[in-house]
């Protein structure tokens, strides 16, 4: 099959990670997977056509109203690919009723000047079918598709048994750079971090340097005061108190070696994925990297994506606990790790997951 | 017939003074003409829909911004409205092929910067209409689009009660070279002898903080000194729906017109504003256009010649000025009303 992705493509954000993984899934398993628009050298591993007519569907990537391509490209795709082949994977719950969970929205209507009803008609204008990235959709009229997964070929250092990885974690922690590090952008998470930075203070010396890198850790942004929006709510002060160090964005290729320098990377998601059960990028890559995950996630979506071993990776309210358990007796989570990149790469493997969306539009 | 207007929707710029009018115009002469847009109080006196399949014709008014509807809107209307019932109103020229005049005032930076607007343009619709009877571009349909509303004539006040004695109600934006050179000269040599004088619109205080980045400097340059020694006061933008009262706080107005719409002879708001308004307009454009628009009585009203003797003499003779104003008001009832503008959209849409 070949799959035409439209989407505003971005070194630190949104699907881009996803997007080379299913160009080279789709490599190994005969099919052909491009990205619409111009040639782009800092994206070396995708292909690009504008020719919409070589491809059997085109796929929209949506986050935001931008990836929607500005014209003369959008008339080039709306005229050349029938709606019946044209398809929205929406990523962040855009096609439901306005939805608020604590200060987190799926119509940011503030910073976009989109209301809730212009993305659905959007979305239901420009294509035959809607596809969410959870397995519980709200509406009838939207289609289960994870979209994103999980590449056993990444894993940074593949272990044979847990023994083997706790031993190796336990010798290169006093070497690795940071104790914690998180990857991820400052937006809708902050609630989250607050609550996990508090809770770790009482083993702050335990745990070595802590680091959050991406966009708008040190400090709110002026456009986030001047709207009067919440979501990108940060406190330096706490930061500072705690000698938590921020860092800039880095690109999607860099995330992995990243974390490996870090002996704990949790796993934060904003309160609306949680509600919808939305899945990222996110979500499983953490899993490919040499670092313990500290998933603070509902339990349920915890153990619906990752299975049933997935448990003792899931922080509860005890923080500190849980991160001077792991030191303890490394052993038992690396064996979960090790089941759950089992459990990834059987269930939510990117060629497997390309096989899904290739069933579905066959149907 | 149903037509919906799509435009970058800014309340104290750009052409809704004119889609305002359509409305109630289009009521009169049972169509309807409405805005693309929710709802909001500060667009209270048109009509405004979001549906776009609900209307026979969409028409786009693009001025100097190109992409100022997201991928979303335009995803939304694209696949709601064909090609055929999708018409642009070009009001600044963009779709003409590079202008650049005296080496300040154009249409595009570069030939890939007009290229952009002519992708988009084909995309958009299959029409393009500018507000001028002349086109340049031979695909280019004229049609002057902005209209006379007599019935919103300011009634007349004592010229005792107008706070300024000239008033210039319009942005700074690539109007600074012909104020610098020709109207403020005049104004100097004459102003122990005028009373007030005030600027009104955007600018005038200097530029704004992201016109170095997009290169256009020139368009906002203002030399703020020279304007304080003329002890000019500046003021900020009106609403639109204040313009008409605005301008009617000045015993004269001084209608300025950007080099580039001149040369294209294109017509603006401001041309029929400023002769709805309480005051005596006082115009910066050609004699002949001037005719062309406001009939024979209009050259006189031109500032041709020496432009301080024109001001002081319309301060000094305003019954023999309204006699004018009154002529060229009586001519632009006949041509250029905005039923007779509504009937020729609705003329055009259905060539």
């Amino acid at each position: 099959m070949r799959v035409l992705l439209v989407s505003k493509l971005a070194q630190s954000s949104r699907a881009v990670s996803t997007i080379v993984k299913y160009a080279e899934a789709a490599g190994e398993m005969g099919h052909q997977v491009a990205v619409f628009g111009e040639k782009d050298s800092d994206f070396p591993g995708l292909d690009f056509s504008l020719d919409v007519t070589a491809f059997d569907v085109a796929i929209f990537v949506v986050y935001m109203p931008f990836d929607f391509p500005d014209l003369p490209y959008l008339a080039t795709l709306l005229d050349g690919v029938p709606k019946e082949r044209r398809i929205v994977i929406d990523c962040l719950g855009r096609y439901n009723e306005t939805i608020r969970v604590e200060h987190d929205f799926n119509h940011l209507e503030k910073m976009e000047g989109h209301q809730g009803w212009e993305w659905i008609e959007a979305f239901q204008a420009v294509a035959g079918r809607v596809l969410q990235p959870t397995l519980t959709p709200r509406r009838n009229d939207v289609t289960s598709f994870l979209f994103h997964g999980y590449d056993p070929a990444a894993v940074a250092r593949p272990y044979r048994s847990a023994a083997e990885a706790a031993a190796a974690w336990a010798t290169d922690r006093p070497r690795k750079t940071y104790g914690i590090a998180y990857v991820g952008n400052n937006w809708q998470r902050w609630t989250q971090v607050r609550a996990f930075l508090e809770k770790l203070e009482p083993i702050r010396n335990e745990v070595g340097r802590i680091c959050l890198v991406g966009w708008d850790w040190a400090r709110r942004p002026d456009w986030a005061a001047q709207l009067g929006i919440r979501g990108a709510d940060v406190d330096p002060d706490l930061l500072a108190r705690l000698g938590v160090e921020t860092r800039d964005a880095i690109p999607f290729t860099a995330v992995r070696d990243f974390l490996a320098q870090a002996s704990f990377s949790p796993v934060f998601q904003r309160p609306l994925f949680n509600e919808l059960g939305l899945v990222t990028n996110r979500t499983f890559e953490t899993f490919t990297c040499d670092t313990v995950p500290l998933l603070c996630l509902p339990k349920t979506l915890a153990e619906t994506i990752y299975g049933p071993a997935v448990v003792p990776l899931v922080v509860d309210a005890d923080v500190a606990d849980h991160v001077q358990d792991v030191m303890r007796r490394p052993e038992r989570y690396w064996q979960a790790v090790l089941e759950v990149r089992r459990h990834l790469g059987e269930h939510h493997s990117f060629g497997r997951r390309l096989g899904e969306l290739v069933t579905m539009l066959a149907k | 017939m149903k037509v919906l207007f799509v435009t970058d929707r800014r309340v104290d710029a750009g052409s809704v003074q004119a889609l305002a009018n359509y409305s109630r115009a289009g009521d009169k002469l049972g169509h309807t003409m409405a805005v693309y847009g929710s709802p909001d109080p500060r667009f209270g006196d048109m009509h405004v829909s979001t549906d776009v399949t609900a209307f026979d014709y969409l028409v786009f008014v693009f001025e100097s911004k190109l992409r100022w509807m997201s991928g979303l809107q335009l995803a939304r209307i694209l696949a709601g409205v064909p090609r055929h019932r999708r018409a642009i109103l070009d009001a600044d020229g963009m779709y003409n092929r590079p202008i650049v005049l005296d080496g300040y005032d154009h249409n595009h930076v570069s030939e890939r910067d007009h290229g952009e607007w002519l992708a988009y343009y084909t995309e958009l619709a299959d029409r393009i209409f500018q507000p001028t009877l002349a086109p340049r571009e031979a695909t280019v349909e004229p049609l002057l689009f902005y209209g006379y509303d007599p019935e919103s004539v300011m009634p007349e006040q004592p010229t005792s009660e107008k706070a300024f004695d000239v008033l210039h109600v319009a942005h700074n934006w690539w109007r600074w070279r012909e104020l610098s050179r020709r109207l403020l000269p005049a104004l100097e040599e004459i102003r122990p002898r005028v009373g007030p004088i005030a600027f009104v619109g955007a600018w005038w205080e200097g530029a704004p903080s992201w016109a170095g980045a997009l290169g256009l400097e020139a368009a906002f340059a203002v030399d703020g000194a020279r304007l304080r020694q003329l002890a000019i006061d500046l003021r900020p933008p009106v609403p639109y729906r204040d313009v008409i009262a605005t301008m009617s706080a000045g015993r004269v107005n001084i209608m300025t017109q950007r080099p580039l719409l001149r040369y294209l002879q294109f017509v603006t708001s401001k041309y029929f504003e400023i002769f709805t308004a309480d005051t005596t307009p006082l115009i910066m454009i050609d004699p002949d256009q001037a005719e062309l628009v406001y009939g024979p009585a209009g050259r006189a009203l031109t500032l041709a010649g020496r432009i301080g003797d024109r001001v002081l003499d319309a301060l000094a003779r305003p019954a023999r000025y309204r006699e004018i104003v009154e002529t060229v008001r009586g001519y632009l009832s006949i041509r250029h009303s905005y039923r007779q503008r509504v009937l020729e959209l609705v003329r055009a849409l259905e060539r």
